[in-house]
């Protein structure tokens, strides 16, 4: 059937070194990526609080039906499993990560796959359209992720010339493998290994790596001839010509700057990254990392390139590895970590703070876990507390880590990421709203079309199951405010959006087109909630309607949920550091240059907000809002309660999992205590 | 141009299969064949005295697939347009234009776009032995192949001179294909050729593909890289 699936998920066990298929069409109902990869992970992994190391642990990697074909930015794949990076508690999370990988998955015929057990020795897994078999890996043990890719790129490739076609037993192909590798700190099962894909896609967050490393697999590849066929081709490359009149490239590559281009994912509209000498196929953070904008005094940007190569090359997560170093000097500012220090920093010569050898030493130190490396390979929060100082260090904010054990990315006054964080398990890493709150900070002429009142009324429109609402818009902290039951429909909107839109059918946040407002890419009106629903059914043929993706995206978070009930979640845990409470949280999170110990640019960017008070709209900055706990525990009630969960435990109801068609979670979960109370009855 | 004699008729698919396996073992002999692998079979090159193209004088294509591959971002939306608007699936491997890239080099070394050059001189067509290969002086002398004519003998791809060879060989149907600028786009409601318009053309989010008219140098590799900046 032509709908973008291949109708196949490949079940790998590594214990046993066997290979099974599980028919795609039992779980199309969850739509792909994080959806299928969920649902999968409730039926096969039994126990859901089992460590993240532990070879029970179920990890699924899925794309989606869109993956591969023509549509616009949607070729991402998901990661679902136990994670490691999150404090205190090994919780089932999501990453993800884009490049070639998903499209050539699709190419070799498979929709994703199933990784479970743990391998007697390190191996990688090659796949070659659907011929899989599993290679010994002692030669591969020790390479970073560059060394790996290339080494394997040679050994499936053979020795033909770059760009020739190279003949399989299906076909001819002129591509490279699409590696997913681990380097050093995955193999040594750091908590912030990440998963490294080409030059420089990765699924950084979560600590995915060390959970490869633990079932000793260094690598995956894979290398396809085959097809993938969609409902109506004929509209998905109108759609696709259509999007592209509206909307312009985020990076206009070399027609600004000669020395490097655009790079883009398979299928990508607005390529995001770049490829020029140095730090190529990074963006974001990953370029910043170990750069003045991480609060490094005078760092050459070279250098700073330079150290965006070498945290890829390493395989760590860089938002944890910028969040760590940013600690490591507050301490040793404060006189507390250094040689013979309280906190013995070698083999890091604290002095040489802001060089790229530090750099160097600091990856190197983490990667085979010496020294402080050991410490900071667990994490930075796990690093603290084996001091003695986390406490004190969430306190003061030195240790920048808000919530879960995340660096702090947004959150204040962008609350919809904060709060979203919070009743979630990391940091949520999506810029639904921050890149439109950002472009009104910086546009006046914006402003000035879209008011702030206008601006809410037409996000009212927009927010489709939660319409009509222009109150969800009202970041102040006044009755319609961050801590009424308006923020709450729109934390709701906003993780029903992200599991099922961005996580599943795996439209990517980072292309800024969806969703899509008042302005995508500063061209024209925005495209949601059009856009998202005519470019499935081109590829599906399924005439999802918008509405009908969140609903898909509810039930998906409400399987979540359930999981996390059964490795012991309770609405008492989902607190924010206590620096979160305190004057200067606001604009702190990584995306600014303002640190804790110094501020290197006093000004903060970020956006602005609309804000409803007395009777009238405006935008503000919001610069000095500070967090209040009693109100945040009242969102944290409206928050359950719009999601028919138990308010006084966060967890959900067997009326609304039946509602959803999840009895038999509810029934799961009944059988372990960890329903949340029904409603009591309304009075008559 | 070398003296061929002029077949009395096009080789057929079923003479073709009949006489592959008598020359199999000249395959070696006939110059090196490019897709040797092991386990893969290739089906002898036919002697070029039986090509029924000959000697005649093609017109030139007025139309040419130019690139400005600095600009390109890799991201291989032409590739999964081509595939899409001529087979009605997507496919990397049965795309007829080809990006390529090792995201480990630097710029500009670190992608190369491989599109057809509609030569001049095309070797692919003169090479064919069953006529399937031709010039469409319908449109534009566009260098086309007519897949229910093809045999499958490979000999256009391993005729041309280019590394990667551009035509393509769709093994999910056993002929070949190549760049025809979507003259024949059964899945695309779009008018293509020299005159019209292009699946990659349009869909290139850098817009970094562009049809020209002027013939580009024949002898310069070069020729067909653009500055569309």
């Amino acid at each position: 059937m032509a709908n973008g699936y291949t109708g196949q998920i490949l079940r790998l066990d590594l214990t046993k070194q066997t290979t099974s298929i599980i028919e795609t069409k039992n779980y199309e109902e969850w739509g792909g990526g994080n959806g299928i990869g969920t649902a999968i992970f409730w039926d096969l992994c039994r126990d859901k609080a089992i460590p993240g190391t532990d070879p029970r642990n179920v990890l699924c990697l899925m794309t989606s039906p869109l993956a591969g074909t023509a549509a616009p930015s949607t070729g991402r794949t998901e990661i679902v499993g136990i994670g490691l990076q999150a404090y205190p508690f090994d919780w089932f999370t999501r990453s993800n990560l884009a490049g070639r990988f998903g499209a050539m998955l699709k190419a070799a015929g498979w929709d994703g796959m199933v990784i479970e057990g743990r391998a007697n020795a390190l191996c990688w897994v090659k796949i070659v359209n659907d011929n899989v078999t599993f290679e010994d890996a002692k030669n591969l043990k020790g390479l970073d992720c560059w060394e790996t890719q290339m080494d394997i790129w040679s050994g499936v490739s053979g020795n033909r010339r770059f760009g020739e076609w190279l003949p399989l037993e299906k076909g001819y192909t002129t591509q490279r493998p699409a590696v997913l590798c681990i380097g050093r700190p995955g193999e040594n099962m750091s908590r912030v290994a990440a998963i490294v894909h080409d030059a420089g896609d990765a699924s950084g967050q979560c600590g995915f790596g060390g959970v490869w490393g633990a079932k000793n697999l260094k690598a995956i590849a894979v290398l396809g001839t085959g097809s993938v066929e969609v409902a109506d081709p004929n509209a998905l490359m109108e759609t696709r010509l259509w999007m592209k009149s509206r909307i312009k490239p985020v990076n206009a590559g070399p027609a600004v700057n000669p020395t490097f281009r655009a790079a883009g994912c398979v299928g990508c509209a607005t390529p995001c990254r770049q490829r020029s000498a140095t730090n190529n196929d990074s963006q974001c953070i990953e370029t910043y990392w170990y750069a003045s904008r991480s609060g490094i005094d005078r760092f050459p940007a070279p250098q700073a390139k330079r150290a965006t190569d070498l945290v890829q090359r390493h395989g760590v997560n860089a938002v944890e590895a910028m969040g760590a170093h940013q600690y490591l000097r507050a301490l040793h500012q404060m006189g507390v970590l250094g040689a013979g220090k309280a906190i013995e920093s070698a083999p890091l010569a604290m002095e040489s703070y802001g060089s790229l050898g530090f750099a160097e030493e600091y990856l190197r130190a983490i990667s085979s876990r010496e020294g402080i490396g050991a410490d900071l390979a667990e994490g930075a929060m796990r690093a603290a507390a084996k001091w003695g100082r986390l406490d004190e260090d969430l306190d003061s904010g030195i240790l920048n880590f808000p919530q879960w054990g995340y660096f702090y990315h947004l959150g204040i006054p962008g609350v919809e990421w904060s709060f979203g964080s919070l009743v979630t398990d990391r940091d949520v890493n999506e810029h639904t709203f921050q890149k439109t709150f950002g472009w009104l900070s910086t546009d006046k002429s914006l402003r000035e079309r879209y008011p702030a009142e206008k601006f809410a009324d037409l996000m009212a429109e927009k927010l489709v199951t939660f319409e009509g609402d222009p109150f969800m818009m009202d970041f102040g902290e006044g009755p319609t405010g961050i801590y009424s039951t308006h923020k709450a429909k729109l934390i709701a909107w906003d993780r029903h959006y992200g599991r099922f839109w961005k996580q599943s059918a795996l439209y990517c946040d980072r292309s800024q087109l969806y969703p899509s407002w008042i302005e995508n890419q500063r061209t024209t009106e925005g495209l949601t909630p059009e856009v998202e629903p005519r470019l499935y059914n081109a590829v599906t043929g399924k005439n999802l309607s918008f509405a009908d993706g969140m609903t898909i995206g509810r039930r998906i978070l409400n399987l979540t949920r359930a999981i996390w009930a059964l490795q012991g979640r309770h609405r008492d845990q989902e607190q924010f550091a206590n620096f979160m409470y305190k004057t200067g949280a606001a604009y702190g999170g990584c995306g600014t240059t303002k640190t804790r110990i110094t501020v290197v640019n006093p000004a903060p960017t970020g956006g602005v907000y609309p804000v409803h008070e007395r009777g009238a709209w405006r935008y503000d900055g919001l610069k000095e809002m500070v967090l209040n706990r009693a109100g945040v525990e009242a969102f944290k009630t409206h928050y359950y309660t719009v999601e028919e969960w138990d308010p006084a435990t966060g967890r959900p109801r067997r009326s609304t999992l039946e509602k959803l068609g999840l009895r038999h979670v509810a029934d799961d979960l009944g059988a372990q205590g960890k329903l949340g109370a029904e409603a009591p009855p309304t009075a008559a | 141009m070398s003296a061929r004699n002029e077949p009395t008729e096009p080789v057929s698919r079923r003479k073709f299969l009949t006489t592959a396996s008598v020359v199999a073992g000249g395959a070696a002999a006939a110059g090196a064949v490019p897709f040797a692998a092991t386990g893969t079979d290739v089906p002898a090159q036919i002697p070029l005295s039986q090509t029924p193209a000959g000697c005649r004088d093609l017109l030139p294509s007025e139309g040419y697939l130019v690139v400005d591959s600095k600009k390109c971002a890799g991201c291989a939306t032409c590739m999964l347009a081509c595939s899409m608007v001529h087979e009605g699936r997507a496919s990397l491997a049965l795309s007829r234009i080809q990006i390529v890239q090792t995201a480990m080099l630097p710029y500009p070394y670190d992608l190369e776009v491989y599109q057809c050059r509609q030569c001049v001189d095309p070797l692919c067509v003169r090479e064919c032995p069953a006529g399937a290969m031709y010039v469409d002086a319908a449109n534009g002398n566009v260098r086309r192949i007519n897949a229910q004519e093809c045999i499958g003998c490979k000999n256009c791809l391993q005729a041309c001179p280019r590394i990667p060879r551009r035509t393509v060989y769709n093994h999910e149907k056993d002929h070949s294909g190549k760049c025809d600028l979507c003259v024949d786009t059964p899945y695309w409601k779009h008018v293509g050729g020299p005159k019209g318009t292009q699946a990659c053309v349009l869909a290139c989010t850098m817009d970094a593909l562009k049809v020209v008219h002027d013939v580009p140098d024949q002898t310069e590799t070069a020729a067909y890289e653009v500055n569309l900046r």
